[in-house]
């Protein structure tokens, strides 16, 4: 066996700095595992780390950390096929990898105050420096705009390197969707002592990830499928449209159900009742797409672990996004669930399915670029790593949706349904036997999850390294979107 | 007025939600299965699934006390997810029939070509 090469520094400027972007979210994902996993224990020994790392900043970081790295796994994606897609060299290369640094640093300095500034009053002193206060956003004030400045120098590198280069239906998309994402981030900034008000600005977050996120993500599976099964642009391009007007209709107005009980008038519950309840038509009328492709044309491709993670992305955006949604959208019984683990079980699989998914299908197409474009097919030697990451990723993640909602509905009932939400209802359902099962059980899975990533980690570093060279093109097959109009 | 779920209805309410989707997603594949291989055993199973949906659906209506303008949500649901296969799988075979056209005239050009 001949052993190729990992040459970095080969690649193209876009795709050294989505290498870049890539390994920060890998890190960072490890960093979502270890603190999520602290996180879980501290459910079972709530003296765990008492007044050294307080279950609030753990609960913290664990969701900061995943909304972080997979917002460096989408703009590592889009830095990976930007070149390919315009047809030219990245446009401000030197930019954005200031950008990169920039942005790293804010984010390990933002972690280590959390860390370090547990406990301390509220005020403008803090929201500027250590914490906003906001659900999901926390980061201070200096952060924030420091994000901004990185996404606004994302922005430019994107939109010129495709005004520079060709100019795809893709690239629109994209380009609208980044000024999106930076808009709305800017809306997360405001300050305001009412909590219902504040609640309200919280869309940021549900626009984030029900539109803007959405739309990322069609943008690089529409991409990823050209790319993987050769599939045609403009059946990709068609498909992106429909989707990107399927999700600005009932996936806006669908932010309602977030309004059902902060004090907006009641209409927000018919409104976000009626457009959650559409929400998961087209994931239903993706099924038809789905076995029409299959029916009509072989799943043939070069690399099966990226495949095999993007077929776990469309099983895992329907059933964590689309079942576990629906279960509980609508406000007659969202009134029960709301904030429970009942949301956890949701939050669980939607986030795993809808996009952690996707972005490790993109760190196996970047990796397999890295080991010299070689075949990660039925030969690849090893290949119970991948799939056993893929297994346990898959079974811990799922494992963990079905603990959490055994332990969500025994909250549901005891402490909303039946105490009334009292205080001494939360706890009497924290401490219900089917609660308190639930939460090992999402311990144990919590553990396996963290294998699976350990083997991930392991596999990305190694796959395809003792593999030699195809001998010619022959067995290529089609792997690269075609050169075709847009 | 929207009156919650009884607590008794609980895990009715979220069962059926969940069933709504996953029956949706059933009528749905052997609807799309039946139209590509031409099968009737296919089509009476996505319509079997359909039943079970608008049955669920109806369930999943009376655990909410879904009344009032709530009904035209339950009409949205029955029709939409009837009609979603339908309008998807005409989508798909008009965006795919460029690709056959081109494959058609691949396999004339390779004809002509034996032909020379």
């Amino acid at each position: 066996m001949k052993y190729s090469k990992t040459d970095y520094s080969t690649l193209s400027p876009g795709k050294k700095l989505a290498v870049k972007y890539f390994v920060v979210a890998i890190i960072l994902f490890g960093a979502q595992l270890l603190f999520g996993a602290i996180a879980g224990a501290q459910y079972l020994h709530p003296g765990l780390f008492y007044n050294t790392l307080d279950f609030n900043v753990v609960r913290m970081v664990h969701i900061n950390a995943m909304v972080v790295w997979m917002l460096y796994g989408f703009i590592g994606s889009v830095y990976w096929l930007i070149e390919d897609e315009a047809q030219t060299e990245l446009v401000g290369y030197t930019l954005g990898n200031l950008a990169f640094w920039i942005l790293t640093l804010a984010v390990t300095v933002v972690v280590a105050v959390y860390l370090l500034v547990q406990i301390g009053p509220g005020n403008q002193l803090s929201l500027w420096l250590i914490n906003e206060g906001r659900e999901y956003i926390e980061a201070p004030r200096w952060a924030d705009i420091g994000i901004v400045i990185c996404m606004l120098i994302f922005f430019y590198n994107v939109s010129a390197t495709f005004m520079k280069g060709r100019w795809t239906g893709i690239a629109g998309v994209l380009v609208l969707d980044l000024v999106a994402l930076a808009g709305l981030y800017l809306a997360g900034m405001f300050y305001t002592p009412n909590i219902s008000i504040d609640q309200y600005w919280w869309w940021v977050i549900h626009l984030w990830i029900e539109a803007t996120w959405e739309v990322l993500v069609g943008c690089i599976m529409a991409w990823a499928l050209m790319h993987l099964l050769g599939t045609p642009r403009r059946i990709v391009q068609t498909w992106l449209y429909i989707e990107v007007a399927l999700m600005f209709g009932p996936g806006i107005l669908g932010l309602g159900h977030h309004y059902f009980w902060i004090g907006t008038p009641e209409y927000w519950l018919t409104i976000g009742g009626f457009f959650s309840a559409l929400e998961p038509i087209p994931l239903v009328a993706m099924v038809v797409h789905a076995v029409y492709d299959a029916g009509k044309h072989d799943f043939k491709n070069r690399n099966h672990p990226a495949m095999a993670w993007l077929i776990a992305h469309a099983f895992g955006n329907f059933f964590g996004a689309g079942v576990w949604g629906f279960m509980h959208t609508l406000p007659q019984i969202n009134l029960y669930t709301h904030g429970t683990q009942w949301s956890a079980s949701h939050g669980h699989l939607a986030f795993f399915g809808a996009y952690a998914s996707i972005n490790i299908a993109m760190w196996y197409i970047a990796v397999q670029k890295l080991r010299g474009d070689v075949p990660f097919d039925s030969r690849l030697p090893h290949a119970w790593r991948w799939k056993w990451a893929l297994a346990l990723l898959n079974i811990g993640v799922l494992g963990m949706t079905l603990a959490l909602l055994v332990s969500g509905y025994e909250q549901s009932f005891i402490e909303r349904a039946i105490e009334g939400s009292t205080w001494a209802g939360y706890f009497k359902a924290q401490t219900a036997k089917w609660f308190v099962q639930g939460m090992w059980w999402r311990q144990f899975f919590g553990y396996a999850t963290i294998a699976g990533y350990l083997l991930l980690v392991w596999d990305l570093a190694t796959i395809g390294k003792t593999v030699s060279q195809p001998a010619s093109g022959a067995d290529k097959l089609p792997a690269h979107q075609p050169a075709v109009s847009r | 007025m929207t009156e919650p779920v009884f607590a008794a209805h609980i895990m009715l309410a979220t069962l059926s939600g969940a069933m709504i989707i996953l029956f949706g997603a059933f009528y749905a594949f052997f609807f799309a299965w039946s139209r590509l291989k031409n099968s009737a055993s296919h089509a009476l199973l996505a319509y079997a699934s359909y039943a079970v949906f608008a049955v669920f659906t109806l369930v999943l209506a009376r655990a909410l006390h879904l009344s009032g303008h709530w009904h035209i949500l339950i009409g949205l649901i029955l029709l939409g997810y009837w009609l979603a296969p339908y309008g998807v799988w005409r989508l798909c075979v008009s965006t795919h029939a460029h690709e056959k056209t081109q494959a058609t005239t691949r396999t004339r050009q390779t004809r002509n070509y034996k032909f020379h």
